[in-house]
């Protein structure tokens, strides 16, 4: 299983993730779907993602919003993809549209079937075992306007993921006190950092901070 | 005095601007016929629903730096000004006295225009029926029309030209005709026409909405010059020449100022010059309906448009979401053209004002047959086919540079797949013609705006044919049933003949610029999503979003409403959206809601 999580920034904090991920690869002439968690203002990301990839020869890069009607053609050329990276934006309202659409299955299995699946922010979030991490810091969480009950990912990994942290105390109590309600470790990236698993490797990079029962402990440097 | 004081100060001078808003105009001295001056008194218990800052920024009644938040003293302006109702001939015959406190000064127009469905055809009763013009503004060398609907009942009204006597505004016993206006409609105007300006489309601009209990409204509008065609054809009719002469210097000359009619003659050559810039804007605005699928309910008489080919009265205007070409506007006593006749009718538009111009110029009224082969109309047809290819490739997503090389370079390709594009646009399902809830419509089977938003990124993966099945799951419309999916042979070949043009214009135009095929398609992917984005607001999604802002706004600010509106229409920009434009990178909760509205309503009349 290859997965990379990113927490968000800049496409230039990102450069290091960006070419650990391209070196995944083998083959040149990659292909990339990107899912962004709303189609509101998607252009604008898809821009800019474009602009983050095409150095690393990445040219063929297709977009698939899932809260509007799109094809089965289409779709079954979005999974034909080397990678697909799923964007940020509201993760209460990204899980809620891949699971209107059945794709959080489509995508694991995918996964399995070795694709390369990447994630910024929310979307990093949703690939994990829930997306309870949404919910903090109390001072600037997601909203959950659509009211979801179950809040379980893609369930592809055993840790949690936190994107744009910052080193502070304020961050640091709820996710201390988050960290004591649950068995799996909780990881903490600030903007431009991020964690890859590839296969049975699990590497990071940039900062990565750990929460796990009660405690913090620094991870990466 | 401090900054905050000063700025303050600058405020309150400002809303004094609005008191030259008071029904003064110029064509009251030009043409002292052309409308019905009535007086009229201040309309107690309105309250400010919505008003547009930007454009009354852009019209200088407000300074740049005002904050987007009404205050009582603006308030209490914006009331003094266009809460008003007049006092008609109904009020006068019932000797109804009203403070004299209350009754304004001067007198604002109800003008007169042909509408073909008032009985005599020749206008003399028909024209502004619910309406007056609260003045003429100007700054910095631009002026504009203001306008207000729903401020009560004129003699030009439908229902007093059908049983010939005088109604009180508001009479509940004739609903069209009664002279007041509605809220929802109101906020409706406000919303398509800031959505279709923000797309250049060109629209009359909703400043204003006042709200009285029971759901009325007096909706105020404003745009640079509000005559319509119909102001002139009144005069051609009633063999008035001198009139239509007035009429048509006084437009060009309030005209002439405006970019592109620089080159317009002081000689009487203006008159060829007016109507050659006439003919080209009716005829790219007939193109444009089409292609964006807005349906606008045209007559010769030119009623429901303005001069300049700006859309007026959104009652009955609609965007599609599919090419919804057998759609028609049920009105009770006839049923309405439909999106294809737009373009005849638009060029009727045009024949009768070259009929008006060639009666000034003689000096006698011509006959309308004589314009039927006429240059112009010539000139209106080649001007509709340039303008259809144009849009076709700027849906596709290329560039304007792109668009203006490839039309000179491959025309015949270019038509080749715009009839091929329009073959799919057409076609409609088996079920035949249905009643609708306010008309009548024939299902079309295929959404080739999800085609043209799609196709890039299919292939930009592969730039080769994909089999007809899965081109006709990219085509398919949500709601087409299976049994209008078969493929045939001609349909084959048809769907074989859309994917050969369309790949080999995409491929032309890579060499021509010499890139990748893929950076082709790419660049286009952001543009033909952007054009036919599948959150694009359609007729029935406007009348159920306004229907949420009726319940939600009890819980809103106007400051919050007004956010509300300009976050939904920067969503509806056809264009990317510039750094800094948008407050947000998310949308609000009410905008989510608005969205799945949006997609429900998405390919609806």
């Amino acid at each position: 299983m290859k997965l990379v999580f990113y927490s968000g920034g800049y496409p230039q904090e990102n450069q290091k993730i960006d070419t650990k991920l391209i070196k995944i690869f083998s083959k040149k002439d990659l292909k990339l779907t990107f899912i962004p968690s709303c189609s509101y203002q998607s252009e604008e990301e898809y821009i800019e993602l474009i602009d983050q990839y095409t150095p690393y020869g990445v040219k063929k890069i297709i977009k698939l919003n899932i809260d509007a009607p799109y094809s089965n053609t289409l779709k079954r050329i979005a999974f034909q993809s080397d990678i697909i990276h799923l964007g940020g934006g509201n993760t209460f309202y990204f899980l809620n549209q891949l699971r209107k659409n059945g794709l959080i299955n489509e995508l694991r299995e995918w996964v399995h079937a070795g694709g390369v699946l990447t994630g910024l922010s929310a979307g990093a979030i949703i690939m994990t075992n829930n997306i309870m991490t949404a919910s903090f810091p109390s001072f600037d969480r997601d909203d959950n306007d659509e009211n979801l009950k179950k809040l379980n990912g893609m369930q592809l990994v055993d840790f949690e993921f936190f994107p744009h942290y910052k080193n502070s105390k304020r961050y640091d109590l709820e996710l201390m006190e988050y960290s004591t309600q649950i068995k799996n470790p909780l990881y903490a990236c600030p903007d431009g950092s991020g964690i890859m698993l590839n296969d049975d490797e699990l590497s990071f990079i940039g900062k990565v901070f750990c929460f796990f029962n009660g405690e913090k402990y620094i991870v990466h440097k | 005095m401090s900054q905050a004081t000063r700025l303050e100060e600058k405020n309150l001078q400002s809303y004094n601007r609005l008191d030259k808003i008071n029904g003064d105009h110029p064509l009251k001295e030009i043409l002292p016929d052309g409308y019905i001056a009535y007086k009229a008194r201040l309309r107690k218990g309105g309250k400010v629903s919505y008003f547009n800052f930007d454009l009354a920024k852009e019209m200088g009644l407000l300074p740049k730096d005002h904050k987007n938040e009404l205050n009582d003293l603006l308030i209490e302006k914006l009331l003094q000004t266009f809460s008003i109702q007049i006092i008609n001939e109904y009020d006068i015959q019932n000797n109804k006295i009203f403070p004299k406190s209350e009754i304004k000064d001067g007198t604002y127009m109800a003008t007169r225009y042909l509408q073909l469905q008032h009985s005599d055809k020749i206008g003399k009763n028909s024209g502004d029926g619910r309406s007056i013009w609260n003045g003429r503004w100007s700054y910095r060398g631009k002026s504009w029309d203001i306008s207000s609907c729903g401020t009560g009942g004129t003699a030009l009204s439908p229902a007093t030209s059908k049983f010939n006597k005088f109604f009180e505004s508001g009479d509940p016993s004739i609903s069209y005709g009664c002279g007041y206006a509605e809220v929802d409609e109101g906020l409706a105007t406000s919303l398509m026409s800031k959505v279709f300006k923000n797309n250049g489309i060109k629209t009359e601009d909703s400043l204003c909405v006042i709200e009285f209990k029971n759901n009325i409204s007096i909706n105020v509008r404003v745009h640079k010059n509000l005559l319509r065609p119909s102001h002139f054809f009144l005069y051609l009719k009633q063999n008035r020449i001198e009139e239509l002469r007035t009429l048509i210097d006084y437009y060009i000359e309030e005209i002439r100022v405006l970019p592109g009619w620089e080159r317009c003659p002081s000689s009487s050559k203006k008159y060829d010059f007016f109507i050659e810039k006439f003919c080209e804007t009716f005829a790219e605005m007939a193109a444009d309906f089409e292609d964006k699928y807005i349906f606008c309910w045209l007559d010769w008489d030119g009623d429901n448009i303005l001069m300049d080919g700006s859309i007026i009265d959104y009652g009955s205007v609609r965007q599609f979401g599919l090419f919804h070409h057998e759609y028609r506007y049920d009105d009770i006593e006839r049923f309405s053209t439909n999106i294809l006749e737009q373009k005849r009718k638009a060029r009727d538009i045009v024949q009768v004002m070259e009929q008006a111009v060639e009666s000034v110029k003689k000096n006698e009224k011509q006959t309308l047959s004589n314009f039927s082969k006429s240059n112009t109309l010539h000139n209106f047809e080649r001007v509709f086919d340039e303008r259809k290819k144009y849009n076709l490739l700027s849906k596709m997503g290329f560039s304007e540079r792109k668009i203006r090389q490839i039309l000179k370079r491959e025309p015949k390709l270019v038509s080749q797949f715009l009839g091929c594009f329009q073959y799919f646009e057409k076609l409609k399902s088996k079920d035949g013609r249905i009643k609708i809830s306010d008309g009548v419509t024939w299902d079309v089977i295929f959404n080739m705006r999800k085609a043209l938003r799609e196709l890039p990124h299919i292939f930009i993966v592969n730039p080769k044919k994909i089999t007809p099945e899965d081109l006709l799951d990219v085509f398919k419309a949500e709601t087409t049933k299976g049994y209008d999916l078969s493929i045939s042979s001609y349909r084959k070949r048809k769907l074989n003949e859309f994917q050969f043009y369309y790949l080999k214009l995409v491929k032309k135009v890579a060499k021509l610029f010499q890139e990748p095929v893929e950076k082709t398609l790419t660049q286009m992917s952001v543009k033909a999503q952007l054009l036919n984005k599948a959150h694009r607001i359609t007729g029935d999604a406007v009348t159920h979003i306004v229907q949420l802002l009726m319940q939600e706004r009890r819980k809103m600010s106007t400051e919050e409403f007004n956010d509300f509106i300009d976050e939904f229409c920067f969503f509806q920009k056809e264009e990317l959206t510039k750094p800094g434009e948008q407050k947000s990178k998310h949308p609000s909760a009410l905008m989510i809601k608005a969205m799945d509205i949006l997609i429900e309503y998405g390919e609806g009349i």
